[in-house]
């Protein structure tokens, strides 16, 4: 295979070039991947950190984060009535928009009982509401807008002492604000009103028995927590389509960098391949040097491509917190195995180059 | 020790028709050849009758359209397409016009490539072809690309590319084209010692009639038929073999000149000094 680093290395400008021209395409995928999981996580964080298994949500409601559902009153209590149930607690969700100084800025407002959890899973500084009004603010959106522990933020008038900021809840669309769910009850002056209810079963009941069960009851629908997470993420399955729909260009951009550099560099060394063949080596030979050296190119182009995505990652970071770019050991390998997909693709035309050359032909000029 | 490998060669009856209907070529028809080991059979003839179809065909390069082909035993005619890359890469050892050396490997890896293309280790298949190009002179050049080597120093690599595999039999088109004659004469004296020393059958297709006396037989071939020997005479101005009935010729200091067009003739008259050592 010597044959095919030396071909690669004969011409070291080109193939510099080619590398880099993987290595941008390989990065944008990487990039993107990244970025399609950053939002999927942020979209099903809440849901994800919450306590339970199973969620309840008004009927028809089939989301968590788009649609306003309201249980119906009392279900609390008869949810807890339930054989099997160990633990249930209710949130009420609002989206608000909060007035800072000047700013208006969009917020997913999450009523909850500090007594009984759903609230921040991780605080950053600071502490949990206890008194009236007071929000735990997601710590990236404080600091795009400069909100401090001790500061007071504003809905429509009201006002809204911060008492601490919490991690792991931003978003590129509204990041989540915590508050106790009697004071969002009484802001929204709905007294006992809530939208969903996590229930967790008791030890030794399976979450799908006991959905089961739980079925029967009027006016709701009953989840999986893991069902109405992948329903949040059909919900924004419109946002993730041209992120993929990038990635797929950005993986056919590659594919065609590698592929017309190792076609142009099979044509012109037709003539060699030909002599190989008339020397007496087989096609499937030469097909193992012309994949070896697409192989070369998109492994050396993939590796640098994913250095560069994992700078972009932090660039963005540092200039946009609230778009997550999750590159996940996952997104890497899926990533990788595009570099790899990459290169098979682009070896094909040039292995049909050279399976179509006649050994005779190395006698003609 | 190089194991003494010889084969004979017999061509039956063997023709070639390129393309079909009207636009059908008949480059190659029902030509007879033996070639014995040790042998060197030049072919010789005008450009276009066949030289190159019949030396592919004979390499198992390109199938006849009839015909036989034997090998020692091995009807080349009759195996299977899949079955020619490895006797090609065994049997045969080919030498080209252009060298068709690989551009972006030294001397010593293109004649390693190919009998590690027969299997053998890269350290063995690396060892054997220092072995031949120390052989054939080229101790001094074995990691110079072929691009810094002159046109005999690539002919010698091609050469001892062609008998790395120990092949009974070397088949060359037109070795000596692109060479200059003093290396054309070494390459055909190189081949000649091959040839005797080792007992191969080497075939070589040429139009360059100044390459006849190492040769042991020398056959005609026009029209993709043998034909008589012709008696030949190289063009003074242009070194193309000429056949003297056909040609043009001229006067100079009591011999004769022969020229494959008026334009050659006219040059020659116009300065005959020029050319006049040139041999007849
Ligand atoms: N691949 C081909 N297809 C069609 N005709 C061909 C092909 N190769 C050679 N020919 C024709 O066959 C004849 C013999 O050609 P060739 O064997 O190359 O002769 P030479 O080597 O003596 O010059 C010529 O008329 C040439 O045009
Ligand atoms: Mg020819």
């Amino acid at each position: 295979m010597y044959v095919a680093l030396h071909n690669l290395l004969h011409d070291r400008l080109r193939f510099a070039l080619n590398v880099l021209g993987v290595a941008l395409a390989v990065m944008l995928v990487l990039f993107l991947l990244g970025l399609e999981q950053g939002l999927r996580l942020q979209v099903t964080a809440y849901l994800r950190q919450a306590p339970g298994s199973i969620a309840v949500t008004q009927a028809g409601v089939d989301s968590f984060g788009g649609g306003s559902s309201l249980l119906p009153p009392g279900l609390e209590e008869d949810l807890r009535q339930v054989p099997g149930v160990a633990k249930v607690v209710p949130v009420l969700t609002q989206t608000a928009i909060f007035d800072l100084h000047d700013k208006k800025i969009f917020a997913f407002l999450i009523g909850y009982d500090p007594a009984l959890g759903g609230g921040p899973w991780r605080i950053g500084e600071g502490r949990e509401p206890r008194e009236r009004g007071e929000v735990v603010f997601d710590r990236v959106l404080a600091r795009l807008h400069g909100v401090r522990v001790g500061d007071t933020v504003e809905v429509q008038g009201q006002k809204f002492p911060v008492v601490g900021l919490s991690e792991g809840t931003a978003s590129w669309m509204t990041a989540l604000v915590f508050v106790r769910k009697a004071d969002l009850e009484s802001y929204l002056l709905t007294p006992g009103l809530s939208s969903l209810a996590l229930v967790t079963p008791a030890p030794g009941v399976a979450p799908e028995a006991l959905r089961a069960r739980l079925k029967g009851l009027p006016g709701v629908e009953v989840w999986l927590k893991s069902e109405l997470i992948e329903s949040d993420l059909r919900l924004y399955q419109a946002f993730f389509k041209p992120v993929r729909l990038m990635s797929l260009i950005a993986f056919l951009v590659g594919t065609l960098v590698v592929g017309l550099v190792i076609y142009s560099a099979t044509v012109e060394r037709q003539r060699e391949y030909g002599v190989l063949k008339a020397l007496g080596a087989r096609n499937a030979r030469l097909y193992g040097l012309v994949l070896a050296q697409a192989l070369a190119v998109a492994a050396l182009g993939s590796l640098s491509g994913i250095l560069l995505g994992f700078a972009a990652a932090r660039l963005v970071l540092a200039l946009r917190p609230q778009i997550l770019v999750a590159l996940e050991p996952g997104v890497v390998g899926l990533t990788l195995l595009t570099g790899l997909f990459m290169a098979l693709l682009a070896a094909w035309l040039p292995a049909r180059l050279v399976a179509g050359l006649a050994p005779a032909e190395v006698f003609r000029r | 020790m190089r194991t003494e490998r010889a084969a004979t060669l017999r061509v039956q009856n063997l023709s070639k028709r390129y393309g079909s209907g009207e636009t059908a070529v008949q480059a190659v028809k029902g030509v007879s050849l033996e070639v014995s080991p040790g042998e060197i059979v030049l072919i010789m003839g005008p450009s276009g009758s066949g030289k190159t179809t019949l030396l592919s065909m004979l390499g198992a390069l390109l199938r006849p359209t009839e015909g036989r082909i034997e090998l020692d035993g091995l009807v080349l005619s009759e195996l299977s397409e899949g079955r020619l890359p490895d006797i090609r890469l065994r049997h045969f050892g080919f030498v080209f016009q252009d060298f068709n050396l690989l551009s972006a490997l030294s001397a010593l890896d293109n004649v390693a490539i190919v009998a590690e293309l027969a299997g053998l280790g890269r350290k063995a298949a690396r060892a054997r072809a220092r072995a031949l190009l120390e052989e054939l002179g080229l101790g001094a050049r074995l990691h110079f690309l072929p691009e810094q080597l002159s046109g005999g120093e690539k002919q010698r690599v091609a050469i001892a590319r062609a008998l790395v595999n120990e092949p009974a039999l070397l088949l060359a088109d037109e070795p000596t084209a692109n060479l200059d004659s003093h290396h054309g004469h070494e390459t055909m004296r190189l081949l000649r010692r091959i040839a005797k020393e080792q007992g191969k059958s080497v075939l070589i297709v040429s139009h360059d009639a100044r390459i006849q006396d190492i040769a042991d037989r020398v056959l005609w071939l026009e029209d993709g038929e043998f034909k008589e020997m012709r008696s030949l005479a190289t063009d003074p101005v242009c070194g193309m073999t000429v056949e003297r009935e056909k040609a043009v010729s001229a006067q100079w200091e009591g011999k004769s000149y022969y020229f494959c067009c008026r334009g050659c003739r006219e040059e020659f008259l116009a300065g005959p000094q020029r050319f006049g050592k040139a041999t007849t």
